[in-house]
Order: structure tokens, then C-alpha cells, then sequence
């Protein structure tokens, strides 16, 4: 028996290694790399693998509904999803089972640019068509990226701020997301340079909600204690706004404030609906792209044509006065 | 003394041993064995090709796995004592911000830089191991509590942002030595990272049947008060096992590392619980005292073929977490029947 232990975990672990060496099969690129050479026109069937870099938000779960529901429209297109719940090893790992399932195209919204680079450049230079949503990589290895502009959202909500809610000036306080995350710092900056407009409008605390609804809570809990005056809650996104607004609320202070959010997503538990009833006074849309990037690959593939390289879409100020239609308008079937 | 009978995975004399003990004690070698060849049979196929066992994808499926499989192999060492490792992941994060960091931004050479962070990862666990040996506190929570600091000298070392890693000979530029360690194969064929963990694995395969350390781990695993009074160093045994899981958590990060071209303080969220997932599917007992490496090496791989047979069949990533769940009650409940020597 003791002789045969170590043969055995050596084999266990040599056996999927020499298996590996085994036979070979890279695919080369033919063409072109991401080039349309998967173009087979109308007739053709297409297996398209969506790589969400998390699911447990509703964000990224709206995006999944939207790519969805847009290719029930094209017969052609069969399209599957993989989850990375924020790993991105993981995400590599789901971009590497696509490429050995041979997919025509491959959509992928990263968790972050610089780990996904080589993985999403490896399936170009295999020929497939990449199509990159909200968080890009970085180089040019992909065939177009589309997102919107996370700079000019905070930018956006700053000058709300400064112009349309404080223009008497005001304390702010600013509920950031994960700490590390490109979006986080993004709309950060570009909401520094919205308010500088008006010098009497103070971010007097910010805090990190993680992207959170029960971290943007237990954050302004502390924050209310900590300032007997605020007059605008800033938040990364709504679900921490919607924290910050309960919090307010449960020390009886929430009509002494304002709350803004961003992301603006058309469900029934995000920000248009808490505009609409308002517990928040604004917030800024942050398109899913979901809608887009199934357009984009409908050109790829059935038109043979080509997609631009970078696609950015522009943010909207919902408020009080276009909360309720715009939120009909994305929703059309109810 | 006690540490024989509590000590069946190293291997008593065969002949007192009946076919079903042999059976039990590599479940997961067979468990891997089944999984493999039930991976073959639903692989999708693509002009005759099945893909599950095209060259490329068991690369990946040992390169996806080697990372979990370091960690694992050190917390096979501490659950054998009776212990657990929960700061394993966050130490990994630690690591990796550690060498992104000391090679991009403070243009340390490559060997120093991997000493270093191999060392804070030593040091990490040791102390861990120290507050369980000699202050008491339960393992779970020393490094419940471990998991925090961890995560909170990452984000303060990386200044809370991913830190990007270039590489070449100019600063801000990890040097290209260490890009070696991330090429992706050897040989054009095998991961560098497989290399690692399955020279890591070898070494502890080794290492436990060998040193008289490992008699004195089983024994502390077996019994504490019992191997105490027989005068095995109970207090030293911990502390090393404990330095040992955090210097291969603190390996993996260096890995998780050049693989992902980045150090992030969010690296290696939840695979403390992977790691374990691994170990127990491998066959060793949570109680401690019973268990063994070339397990806890298939109990991976396992894992790492069930992730990618769900993945290439497109199995909801909600039905994929079910049944990975299923697996390791399984895999848990053969353990209970498992006939005691």
C-alpha cells in the first residue's frame, strides 16, 4: 500500500497534464484577425457566448435581460452566458471554455481591463469577433467596445448638484463604490469637476458603499452621526442611494436632504422607479449597451459589414418630470 | 500511541485492510476517475472532435485549477490538525498586490520581490499559528480575523486600485524574468502554474510520508491531549503548519498574479472556500487526523473537470453552483460511511 501512494497522486495529477500534451489542435487564424470571416450571411447559425463579469448585480443582470430579449429577434443567433461573480480568473477561465466551444462571437463586459487583456486578444487572434461592453481592455485587440462614458456621467450629476439642487451652495456628501473599481474612480473624477462650477457647494465626507444597498446604509448611519448637516447625498449608484435614503429616514431626517443616484435602471427595484416615487431626486442613466451590442453583432455576422471601433452612449438626467415615461418607454411590454 | 490508528492515510500494513477501506480512502481518485470520464461522454463535439479532451482545454482546465490546488494542499495540512485557514484568499490578494507593487512601483528585482512576499506569507501564518497555539483561540476565528488584516494591508499597500503589471527593463517595468513565470506554457504545452502545484503537491506527498514532522501532525490531528502527553511539540506542530498554508497561499498569489498581469486587493475573494471544497471532496476528515495530499490533489482537479464540463455544456451558472454544492455533501456523506480502521 505505501508504494502505491505516491504513484497514484502523481498520476492524478500527470494524467490531465500528459493528457494535455497530447494531441494537438490549435485552430489557426485564417484571415485577418476579427475580421468578419464568420460572416455566412442570413442563413447562417451562430453561437454567441456572453461573458458577464457579474450577475449579482442588477445592473449586469439587466444587461444579460437586454442581450436576451434583443436576440429572441434574430432566429439565427444563439446566445449563452457565462458568470464570472467578479473572479477574473474566472472570467478568464469562461473566455477560454468559449474559445474551445468554437463560438462565432464572443461578447464580454470585463471585471477588469488589465487581467482579461491577453484572454480577450487570444480569441481575436482565433478569428472571433469580440464585442466589449462598459468596462474596456486595453490595446486594440477586439473588434469594438461600446459604453458609456463614466467621466461625463459624474460630470452630469455634479453640475445637478451645483446648479439645480445647491445653487445656494450646500454641504455634499459622496458615497463612492468598491474601492479599486475603474467606475468608482471615473465618476468620482468627473463629479469633482461638475461642482467646481459652484465654490459654495462642499463634499464635506465620502464614504465607500461598495456598490451596496445595505453598505450605502450602514455607511450613512455613521455619516448622519458624524455631520449634523447634509444637504445632498451623492452616490455611485442608486442602490447605495436608496440605502442612504433609509438610513435618513430611520433618524427621521430624510426630508432635510437631497439624493441623487446613477445607473437609472428601468426595474421595478431600481432608480427610475425611485425617482418616481421620490425617494430620490435624480439619477443619470447608465446604458446597458445590451440592446446595442446584439445590433452590432447582427451586422458582424448576417450584414458581413463592420462595427465602429468605439461606441460611446450618452447619459440622462432623470427626473421627477420624465421618470414616469421614460421608464414606460424601456419597458414597453409592461 | 494513538497517532497509528488516527493515522490511516499514511498506511498501515496492507494486508489489515479490507477492499472497502481501499475504496473509501480514494474516493476522490475515483470520484475524479468517474467525473473525467463522465465529462467525456457529455463533451460537446465539433466536427468529430471532443472538445472536453482537445489539448488546449485540459490546459486550461490544470491552469484554472493550480491555483486552488496550492492553496488547498496547505490547508490539507491545517484541517489535518483539527484546524482551518479562512485568511487563505486574502492572503493570496495580499501576495499579489505584494509583488505587483515591490516590482512595478518600487523596482525591486524579481528575486527579492518573490523572497519577500513569500516571506510576509510565512510570517502571516505563522503568527496565525501562534495565536492558536499559545493564546487559544479557535482557529476560525484567528483567522476569520486574519481574512480582514490581510485585505486590509492589500488595500492599503495597492493604495486600494489594481496595480497594473508591465513588463521590461525600464521603471514602473517588472522585469522579464518574472513574465517567464507567467508565460502560459512550457514547452508550449504545460501551464507554468501546473508545474508549480504539482511540484508543491509532490514535495507535501513527500514530505508526509517521510519527516517524523508529519507523525507529530497526525498525532496533534488525532488527539491533541493525548499526542501533549506522549510529548509531541503540540505548539511547534501548529505554528508550522500554519506558517506552511500561509507561504503556499502567499505562492498562489505570486501565481494569481503574472497569470492576470495585475496585483488587486479584491483578488482571491471566496477561495478559502474552494480550497476546502478541495480538501474535503479529497477525503479528509474535518475533525482532523485522517486525511491526505494526493486526495485533496484529485479532490481539485475534480472541482476544476466539474467546472469545465458545466461551462462547456453552458449549464446555468446558478444550476452549476447547485451542483457543485450536491458534490461536496457527497462527497461529505461517503466520508460518514467510510468503515473506521
Amino acid at each position: 500500500m505505501r508504494s502505491v501512494r505516491i504513484p497514484l497522486a502523481a498520476a492524478a495529477v500527470a494524467a490531465l497534464v500528459l493528457a494535455g500534451c497530447g494531441t494537438t489542435s490549435e485552430r489557426t487564424a485564417g484571415s485577418s484577425p476579427g475580421a468578419s470571416k464568420s460572416c455566412k450571411g442570413a442563413d447562417g447559425k451562430y453561437t454567441i457566448g456572453m461573458s458577464q463579469a457579474n450577475v449579482a448585480e442588477p445592473y449586469r443582470q439587466r444587461m444579460d435581460d437586454d442581450i436576451k430579449n434583443a436576440a429572441k429577434d434574430v432566429p439565427q443567433f444563439d446566445v449563452k452566458f457565462a458568470d464570472a461573480a467578479q473572479d477574473n480568473a474566472k472570467q478568464v477561465a469562461d473566455v477560454e471554455n468559449y474559445i474551445t466551444q468554437q463560438i462565432d462571437l464572443l461578447i464580454i463586459s470585463p471585471n477588469e481591463a488589465k487581467p482579461l487583456t491577453a484572454v480577450v486578444k487570444k480569441a481575436y487572434d482565433k478569428g472571433i469577433p469580440v464585442i466589449v461592453l462598459d468596462r474596456k481592455v486595453e490595446g486594440d485587440a477586439y473588434t469594438g467596445f461600446i459604453g458609456g462614458d463614466n467621466v461625463q456621467i459624474g460630470r452630469e450629476a455634479g453640475k445637478y448638484i451645483a446648479e439645480k439642487l445647491l445653487p445656494q451652495g450646500g454641504n455634499v456628501v459622496e458615497l463612492k463604490g468598491l474601492a479599486g473599481a475603474t467606475p468608482q474612480a471615473e465618476r468620482h473624477e468627473g463629479f469633482v469637476e461638475g461642482i467646481k462650477g459652484n465654490p459654495k457647494v462642499k463634499v464635506i465626507a465620502s464614504a465607500s458603499g461598495d456598490w451596496l444597498r445595505e453598505k450605502g446604509q450602514s455607511q450613512m448611519d455613521a455619516l448622519l452621526k458624524a455631520n449634523p448637516k447634509i444637504d445632498v447625498v451623492f452616490s455611485h449608484n442608486d442602490p447605495m442611494a436608496e440605502g442612504a435614503y433609509l438610513a435618513a429616514k430611520a433618524v427621521g431626517r430624510e426630508k432635510q436632504m437631497k439624493f441623487t443616484g446613477i445607473d437609472a435602471l428601468p426595474i421595478p427595484s431600481g432608480g427610475i422607479k425611485a425617482v418616481e416615487q421620490g425617494r430620490l431626486s435624480a439619477t443619470f442613466t447608465y446604458p446597458t449597451n445590451g440592446k446595442e451590442a446584439i445590433a452590432a453583432a447582427k451586422k458582424l455576422l448576417i450584414d458581413c459589414g463592420t462595427i465602429p471601433k468605439t461606441q460611446t452612449l450618452p447619459t440622462r438626467l432623470i427626473d421627477p418630470s420624465n421618470a414616469a415615461k421614460i421608464y414606460a418607454e424601456e419597458n414597453p411590454n409592461g | 500511541m494513538t497517532d497509528v490508528q488516527d493515522r490511516p492515510a499514511v498506511g498501515a500494513p496492507a494486508g489489515q485492510r479490507s477492499v472497502a477501506a481501499t475504496l473509501f480512502r480514494f474516493q476522490s481518485v475515483f470520484g475524479l476517475i468517474a467525473v473525467f470520464v463522465a465529462a467525456i461522454i457529455f463533451s460537446p463535439r465539433k466536427n468529430g472532435e471532443i472538445l472536453f479532451i482537445s489539448a488546449d482545454n485540459l490546459a486550461n482546465v490544470v491552469r484554472a485549477v493550480s491555483e486552488i490546488g496550492i492553496i488547498a494542499v496547505g490547508m490539507t495540512f491545517v484541517i489535518l490538525i483539527g484546524g482551518i485557514d479562512l485568511s487563505v484568499g486574502a492572503v493570496l490578494g495580499l501576495a499579489a498586490v505584494g509583488s505587483a507593487v515591490l516590482m512595478v512601483e518600487n523596482d525591486w528585482g524579481f528575486l527579492p520581490s518573490v523572497v519577500l512576499v513569500l516571506a510576509i506569507g510565512l510570517v502571516f501564518g505563522a503568527l496565525q499559528g501562534i495565536a492558536t497555539a499559545m493564546i487559544g483561540i479557535q482557529s476560525f476565528i484567528v483567522t476569520l480575523a486574519g481574512l480582514q488584516i490581510a485585505r486590509g494591508l492589500a488595500r492599503i499597500w495597492s493604495g486600494g486600485q489594481g496595480v497594473a503589471i508591465a513588463y521590461g527593463n525600464g521603471p514602473n517595468e517588472a522585469p522579464a524574468s518574472f513574465a517567464l513565470l507567467g508565460e502560459r506554457t512550457f514547452g508550449g504545452l504545460v501551464p507554468i502554474p501546473v508545474i508549480i502545484f504539482a511540484v508543491v503537491a509532490a514535495a507535501a506527498v513527500v514530505f508526509l510520508r517521510v519527516s517524523a514532522f508529519a507523525r507529530h501532525l497526525y498525532a496533534v490531528g488525532g488527539n491533541e491531549k493525548a499526542a501533549r502527553l506522549s510529548g509531541v511539540p503540540v505548539v511547534r506542530v501548529k505554528v508550522a503548519v500554519f506558517a506552511i498554508c500561509g507561504l503556499l497561499a502567499s505562492l498562489a498569489g505570486i501565481v494569481h498574479a503574472v497569470q492576470l498581469n495585475q496585483g488587486s486587493p479584491n483578488d482571491g475573494i471566496g477561495y478559502e472556500l474552494d480550497a476546502i471544497a478541495a480538501v474535503v471532496i479529497g477525503g479528509t476528515s474535518l475533525a482532523g487526523g485522517r486525511g491526505s495530499v494526493a486526495g485533496t490533489v484529485a479532490g481539485a482537479l475534480l472541482l476544476g473537470v466539474l467546472n469545465n464540463i458545466l461551462a462547456l455544456n453552458n449549464i446555468d451558472s446558478n444550476i452549476q453552483l447547485l451542483i457543485k454544492g450536491l458534490v461536496i455533501v457527497a462527497a461529505a456523506a461517503l466520508q460518514r460511511l467510510r468503515p473506521t480502521s
